[in-house]
């Protein structure tokens, strides 16, 4: 795959919100989540999205590519599946794993970003990859936690992902601002050291301050600093698409337009 | 939200105008259509209502906040009109509504209805006796069916419903409920919900209009959980322009029509 095509600004379709997303201006793409559509029965509304020329990017969040535990190819046929019924130009993951020894975390767990981790994630991306129709990206996670005794750092790990596979990079601003606040990561160095050149596309969420902590909760508004991380990679270099996420507590059709609009003033405002 | 103001001087708001016209679903889809319009809940595709805040923001009546409360999750839409014509805010309306002398109480309504069944098959009894006693018994089975037919709405509260004005797609809800037509629109249209949401509200058929000449309303509708006016019709006819005093106006059509009385 030559490259990522100009995507524009998107939302995460939620059939919540379904009617939302058809109504807001200035859509230019929508991600919906692989594991909550039916082949052969898409939501009348993605259908529509569609008829209307709107790409629809299929997200994974079950694959669990950084787990030890073998790839569920079911999941990941799943997945090609959603994406040749939506004729996705790609899909998408996490550098994750959510389930081990047969549990499921609930939660998207950060790999121990280890050499010999690496090779499980090469491995069981490299396996997805011939599994699937179209190119796969895969997203930074936000973390509460490092894994003891590192030996690469987060942008380091997903360059060597890079290389090693030829994945495309889903960077999800509002998980460096996490990090950064909780773990005490640098979104700057991450950025420096990632294959920008790479990158499908854009996340940008919100989240909330507990205590200390800062919870990426996808529910509450986005905060003046992730759109900050996204300024600051907008200035290195020009995204092919930004989407906002939004997965509970949906605040007014104003408000959802008004953070589209604050993404995109923040996108164009490097494309001048 | 505007209040209809009828000849008589009696204000109705809009979910009072729906429980006279159909009512307790009739005034919890009136509520709900309120909220939507206001963009304080969203409806989605699959018929999810959803509030947009979580802390019943918005709401302007005790059964809206209801509705919000219900819709802190997302909750099926004829799930939510159910909940709220079933709920303590709906019965305070309802005795709201008596204690203006819009509705009758049911106690009164149908106390002594038996009385002149009674009197009737005691005079048949009589007619046994002497043959006079017959001719009582026409009047007592009048009198029992006129008993029986009384309508739950009061002559104030049908002088209040005649000249309603559905001034605004909320008001179409309130006449005419979400399964109803304006001027042969759907009142669904007026809020871009899809026939397969509104018609998860139980169907009702609607009295028939008194009139014809008025804009036309609908013929039926989905007034949902039954009536506080129990079997009675809630006539009114209820001439009316729509005039879109808000964004989500009637889309700039003659709303009037006859105010097609709720079954129950």
């Amino acid at each position: 795959m030559a490259g990522i095509a100009d995507l524009g600004v998107g939302i995460g379709w939620r059939s919540e919100i379904d009617l939302t997303v058809e109504r807001l201006p200035g859509v230019d793409f929508v991600e919906v989540v692989a594991e909550n559509l039916h082949i052969g029965h898409l939501p009348e509304s993605v259908t529509l999205l569609l008829e209307r020329g709107v790409p629809v990017l299929p997200h994974a969040v079950s694959l669990s590519l950084g787990g030890a535990d073998p790839v569920d190819l079911g999941r990941v046929e799943h997945l090609g599946k959603v994406a040749e019924a939506v004729g996705a130009p790609m899909v998408s993951d996490h550098v994750c794993f959510v389930r081990a020894g047969g549990l499921d975390s609930g939660h998207l767990m950060p790999v121990p970003r280890t050499r010999d981790a690496l090779d499980v994630l090469v491995a069981n991306v490299e396996l997805a990859q011939r599994n699937l129709p179209v190119p796969l990206a895969l997203e930074n996670v936000a973390a509460l936690l490092e894994w003891p005794d590192g030996e690469l750092s987060e942008g380091q790990f997903l360059a060597e992902l890079v290389e090693r596979t030829d994945c495309w990079l889903l960077v999800d601003v509002a998980n460096l601002y996490a990090n950064a606040r909780n773990i005490g990561t640098d979104p700057e160095r991450f950025l420096d050291e990632i294959p920008l050149e790479r990158l499908a596309y854009v996340h940008v969420a919100g989240g909330v301050d507990h205590g200390d902590v800062y919870h990426d909760t996808h529910a509450h508004a986005v905060l003046p600093e992730v759109l900050g991380v996204l300024d600051e990679l907008c200035s290195r270099v020009k995204p092919p698409g930004v989407l906002l996420e939004r997965d509970d507590n949906y605040p007014s059709d104003t408000e959802i337009a008004s953070e589209l609009a604050a993404i995109r003033a923040v996108v164009d405002k490097h494309r001048g | 939200m505007v209040t209809p103001v009828t000849t008589q001087g009696t204000q109705l708001s809009a979910e009072q105008v729906g429980y006279l016209t159909a009512g307790p679903g009739r005034a919890a889809e009136t509520a709900l259509a309120r909220l939507i319009d206001a963009g304080l809940v969203r409806v989605s595709r699959d018929g999810l209502v959803s509030a947009v805040h979580q802390n019943n923001h918005g709401a302007t009546t005790a059964i809206e906040a209801r509705i919000l409360s219900y819709a802190r999750t997302p909750v099926r839409f004829d799930t939510i009109v159910r909940s709220a014509a079933h709920s303590t805010e709906m019965s305070m309306l309802h005795q709201h509504l008596l204690d203006r002398k819009l509705l009758q109480r049911p106690r009164r309504r149908n106390e002594g209805w038996w009385f002149s069944l009674v009197i009737a098959v005691v005079l048949v009894l009589l007619g046994f006796v002497a043959l006079e006693f017959l001719l009582g018994v026409p009047i007592a089975v009048l009198f029992f069916l006129w008993q029986r037919g009384r309508k739950a709405i009061t002559g104030a509260g049908r002088e209040a419903l005649l000249r309603v004005t559905a001034t605004d797609r909320v008001h179409a809800v309130a006449v005419y409920g979400f399964c109803g037509r304006v001027n042969r629109r759907p009142v669904a249209d007026l809020f871009e919900l899809s026939q397969s949401i509104v018609r998860m509200l139980p169907l009702k058929q609607n009295r028939k209009r008194r009139s014809s000449s008025d804009g036309g309303g609908s013929g039926s509708s989905c007034s949902s959980c039954g009536s506080g006016c129990g079997s009675s019709s809630c006539s009114s006819s209820s001439g009316s322009s729509c005039s879109s005093s808000s964004s989500s106006s009637c889309g700039g059509s003659s709303c009037g029509g006859g105010g097609g009385g709720g079954g129950d």
